[in-house]
């Protein structure tokens, strides 16, 4: 795989540089409109107005070092580079810029559109639009939004980004790494009612979406069409909780090359294709999560299923976290764990009593599709830290995660080098500084 | 070297570096730990206002920006006081048990998932004072010792 031998400062500098050109544009934009707005409001003795525009934005600074040479933390599938091997150190995992323009048209009509410059698939961090949609708020219990929305898989995947809004250093990558489709282009509404002394939120999304992922050689795209997910979020004092289903029809084109050549190989080979290719493939995933939290402490636990009918497998994420808050700071520990349902490893095709040279094609295209199959991740972590709030708007956090992969997998770590044994245990340092502004 | 002796020789520093960020963690966090309060803030409506008395979770519904359904479909409209005032502060650990810090942490969901937006802000608790009492629709909070016949304490 090509990497780009990117340093702490390095990686920094770019993301400054293009949230430097989007924010630009963002402010332009605010001031332009805000003007108006300004001078619109009257005597001190009328209501404050809310001006139509507003412009907020969040980031965070962060260094990760990992214990393990041989194989890179990215923290998600879809990044490129992390800590570990090439650089022991990386603030590419988690560091992010972002600004947000919110447009209150009218006391209905409302808009947003969120730029975030994070390390792209590609390994550049040129912004890309995160949120971008309209909402019409027909009663206040409802609206319905259309444009790009983040997709309510698990209870924090809409605030994933905004690290300020968590007490960790990164969600755990056990349960959201599971879903790697965050973003829908779509259809979202959302409901609420009271029950009891409480509220209860029904969200549905309709929509689809493309994901890019880096690849040894370039890149390749989630296509989820058909997307579908259903959320339903009780609060009530300090206790919510909620329950998400979703289902899409996934393809991956990057793998179709290889179950062609399985395909060559007549019944046998036909069968293990269809079983393992992902091709406008039914996946869905279910996710459970509650949390509570008074303010001096909290604590919180989600599991999500996932299940790709293909070569994804059939997994399951899940976390428990909790922790005192005493005055400005945050004492956390979490254990996290993922498990895989499906199986890791696959007889594949029979090689015995196969011509020479395609025995030989078939040995390879085994090994290729058990290579796969061994890479899903299997691992559990137990974290610790602390989130200190020591100025206005802005946090510092330090986390320890200790983790073990599961026999013969590599857990989530990525760019797996030829000194890589699967299986290990590996230790993550993690520092960093989030901050929002407006 | 073998996985577990690297990740071993690894994790004995990780550890004196935990129990060393421990212990100063805790000394530092008793240091800071709950400031004295010696404000009492009270929620006003206006005197013209038709709510005469509300819950606590009521009151946080509507400062939270749920929706609070109250008898006879009245749906107040908040006022905050400015950020970093005593008031403020005092107003949200009484009624959530939140800190400014938490406080910005759950607008911060709300605002960049495009959920809503925080209450309006006034500058004072006189300001406070002056436009509940004008305007029927409008809860705010202000110190208890600033209330007068204009507006009606209602939790």
């Amino acid at each position: 795989m090509t990497r780009t031998d990117n340093s702490t400062c390095n990686a920094w500098r770019r993301c400054l540089e293009h949230l430097r050109h989007a924010l630009g544009v963002c402010i332009l934009g605010v001031a332009l409109w805000q003007a108006p707005a300004e001078n619109a409001k009257g005597a001190v003795d009328d209501p404050p107005d809310r001006p139509m525009f507003s412009l907020d934005g969040f980031g965070t600074l962060g260094v990760v070092h990992s214990s393990e040479d041989n194989a890179e933390f990215t923290g998600s599938g879809l990044m490129p580079t992390g800590a570990g091997y090439g650089h022991s150190w990386s603030a590419a995992v988690g560091s992010l810029i972002a600004a947000q323009v919110t447009a209150n048209v009218t006391s209905k009509l409302s808009a947003v559109l969120q730029v975030v410059s994070e390390q792209n698939y590609d390994d550049t961090y040129t912004p890309h639009l995160e949120w971008a949609n309209v909402k019409y708020q027909f009663t206040p219990d409802f609206d319905v939004r259309v444009g790009r929305t983040a997709l309510p898989i698990f209870m924090l995947t809409d605030t994933r980004l905004i690290s300020y809004a968590s007490p960790w250093v990164r969600l755990p990558v056990e349960l959201y790494d599971l879903v790697p489709v965050t973003s829908n282009d779509g259809v979202d509404a959302s409901y609420r009612m009271p029950v009891g002394a409480g509220t209860n939120t029904v969200q549905f999304t309709a929509g689809g979406s493309d994901t890019r992922f880096p690849e040894a050689d370039g890149s390749g795209t989630i296509h989820a069409r058909g997307l579908r997910t259903l959320a339903d979020t009780l609060e009530e004092g300090f206790a919510t909780v909620r329950v998400t289903y979703g289902r899409a029809h996934v393809t991956i084109a990057e793998f179709d090359p290889l179950f062609d050549e399985f395909r060559q190989f007549g019944p046998q080979g036909a069968a293990i294709a269809d079983r393992y290719e992902v091709d406008s493939r039914v996946v869905n995933f279910l996710g459970v999560g509650a949390s509570y939290d008074p303010g001096k402490w909290f604590v919180m636990s989600e599991l999500g299923h996932f299940n790709s009918h293909s070569l994804p497998g059939d997994d399951t994420g899940w976390y428990v976290s909790g922790g005192p808050r005493l005055g400005r700071f945050t004492l956390f520990a979490t254990y996290a764990a993922r498990k895989v349902e499906s199986n890791r490893s696959d007889p594949g095709l029979t090689v015995t009593g196969l011509p020479p040279s395609l025995a030989i094609a078939a040995t390879e295209f085994n090994a290729v599709l058990n290579t796969e199959l061994a890479s899903i991740a299997v691992e559990r972590t137990i974290s610790t830290g602390v989130r200190w709030d020591f100025a206005k708007d802005i946090d510092f956090k330090f986390q320890i995660d200790h983790t073990r992969n599961g026999a013969g997998s590599p857990g989530t770590l990525e760019d797996l080098q030829p000194g890589f044994k699967p299986g290990g245990t590996v230790n993550l340092l993690n520092a960093s500084l989030d901050f929002v502004f407006d | 070297m073998s996985n577990a002796a690297n990740a071993a020789g690894v994790a004995r520093p990780i550890k004196g570096l935990a129990r060393r960020a421990a212990i100063t963690g805790l000394g530092l966090a008793l240091a800071f730990a709950d400031r004295t309060s010696i404000a009492d803030v009270v929620a006003v409506v206006s005197s013209k206002s038709a709510i005469t008395a509300l819950s606590k979770s009521q009151i946080e519904d509507i400062f939270f920006g749920r929706v609070a359904h109250l008898p006879g479909g009245l749906q107040p409209v908040p006022l905050d006081q400015a950020e970093g005032s005593l008031a403020r502060d005092e107003f949200y650990t009484k009624v959530a048990g939140k800190s400014p810090a938490q406080m910005k942490a759950y607008w911060s969901r709300i605002i960049f998932t495009g959920r809503g937006q925080p209450p309006k802000e006034v500058t004072s608790d006189t300001d406070l004072r002056k436009r509940v009492a004008k305007d029927p629709t409008a809860i705010g909070y202000i110190d208890a010792s600033l209330v007068n016949e204009s507006v009606r304490v209602v939790f």
